[in-house]
């Protein structure tokens, strides 16, 4: 397969795995943080921990897109969702996120009229078929998903479909690692930068992290010997004492990002003051909301909403995963009380969230031997 | 994911794509300036984000 293949060659996957060896730096412990949760879903889908020297630990950062979400925004979608003449749409993962009173998909089961769409123009296609009904696309994601949204809200009122609105919780990714990098009860050694956010922001936003936190970045790609190189390109940064922000992704990133998907960003979007990460608390300006020009379409502003804060089950531990200040399997309830048949945490989710990805690929793995 | 051009609506800015097992899937192309069949194009939530480029 095109742009894969070439990607996923062992031989090659061995070479970079010799050269990672041979950067470390003997007594040292490396902590580097994969912060997109694509990447977590490949690092254990390919095994690529296993391929790392000991010393060399990899912790799971807070860029899976629906394990962010907070109870009480879930609990607003499920009050939107069950007005009278509402269809509801979101992606498929969002169905199955615990609210305080169960997910979308349990209100679906009691009667609720919502539907899995693949994209936001899926939601608009659906809006203009029903003229009789209310579409509402419940958006999540980081700046990765945030440019398909403002381009369908652009179509909707271009196209002049008044039934069409969006309740807003796209994330961006910059104030939640400005947020880890300040926390005190993680030290981490480099980051792998996230590879689709980077292709809508380009490079330029990771700056902060070396120039203010002294840490290197390394922008990746999601198949095995992408991750690998960037680690490898990580530990060279450190042992030549360099530190930058470094493009491993450049088949696909321009440095500069896509700015026609920042400008219909900007137009669409503005900033929250504040909102709230699951697991992480308030985040400010961390999020976005549609802009004033856009009101019309705003869900959050057609209907009334709870809009009040849940706190997490007491025996999740998901913003402890979030922050990588536990590894998956450390968490009390990990594959026992929540799987991702029956999750408690968001985590456990997404195949993006660590949880899930652990459990579903590394979970017989853990008591290897170390060779 | 990575989806294939197989025809273009200029107008709309639109593309119906394929995956590499043949499902099909229209596309957003509005973010990257026209795209022609055969394109590769990385595609997120309906919109395509980039065009590949092969690596060297």
């Amino acid at each position: 397969m095109r742009f894969v293949d070439e990607f996923r060659d062992a031989e090659l996957g061995k070479v970079l795995a010799g050269e990672i060896l041979s950067l470390v730096e003997p007594g040292r412990h490396y902590k580097v943080m994969e912060v997109c949760g694509g990447h977590t879903h490949s690092i254990y889908k390919y095994g690529i921990d296993d391929l790392l020297p000991a010393d060399v630990e990899l912790v799971h950062g807070p860029g899976c897109p629906v394990c962010v979400i907070p109870m009480g925004r879930v609990d607003d979608g499920i009050a939107i969702a069950k007005t009278e003449g509402v269809t509801f749409t979101c992606f498929g993962d969002m169905m199955r996120v615990p609210g305080s009173e169960g997910s979308l998909l349990d209100a679906k089961a009691q009667g609720a009229d919502i539907r899995m769409v693949y994209s936001p123009l899926d939601a608009l296609r659906m809006a203009k078929r029903n003229p009789d009904r209310d579409v509402v696309f419940f958006a999540i994601g980081f700046e990765t998903t945030a440019p398909s949204t403002a381009l369908t809200l652009k179509r909707a009122r271009a196209e002049g479909v008044p039934n069409f609105f969006c309740m807003c919780n796209h994330v961006t990714i910059v104030p939640p690692l400005r947020a880890l990098l300040d926390s005190p009860d993680l030290r981490l050694d480099g980051f792998i930068g996230p590879g689709h956010v980077s292709t809508v922001v380009g490079a330029r936003p990771f700056e902060f992290i070396p120039a203010d936190y002294g840490r290197p970045v390394v922008i990746s790609g999601f198949e095995p010997l992408d991750v690998l190189q960037s680690i490898q390109m990580i530990l060279r940064q450190l042992a030549e004492g360099r530190c930058e922000v470094e493009n491993q992704y450049k088949r696909v990133v321009p440095y500069e990002g896509n700015l026609r998907a920042l400008e219909v960003m900007a137009e669409v979007f503005e900033l929250r003051p504040h909102f709230e990460w699951r697991g992480l608390g308030f985040i400010s300006q961390s999020a976005l909301k549609l802009s004033d020009a856009y009101a019309e379409l705003d869900a959050e502003r057609r209907y009334e909403v709870p809009g009040v804060r849940v706190a997490d089950p007491k025996a999740c531990q998901c913003g402890e995963v979030l922050k990588g200040v536990i590894k998956p399997w450390e968490c009390k309830v990990f594959g026992t009380a929540c799987t991702p048949e029956r999750p408690i945490g968001t985590c456990m989710v997404s195949p993006e969230g660590a949880c899930a990805a652990y459990y579903n690929y590394g979970r017989y793995a853990r008591e290897r031997e170390v060779v | 994911m990575t989806l294939t051009v197989l025809r273009v609506d200029e107008e709309r800015e639109l593309a119906l794509c394929t995956t590499e097992e043949g499902e099909k899937e229209t596309v957003e192309t509005a973010l990257i300036g026209p795209v022609q069949p055969g394109d590769a194009l990385l595609v997120h939530a309906g919109t395509a984000l980039q065009r590949l480029e092969a690596p060297a």
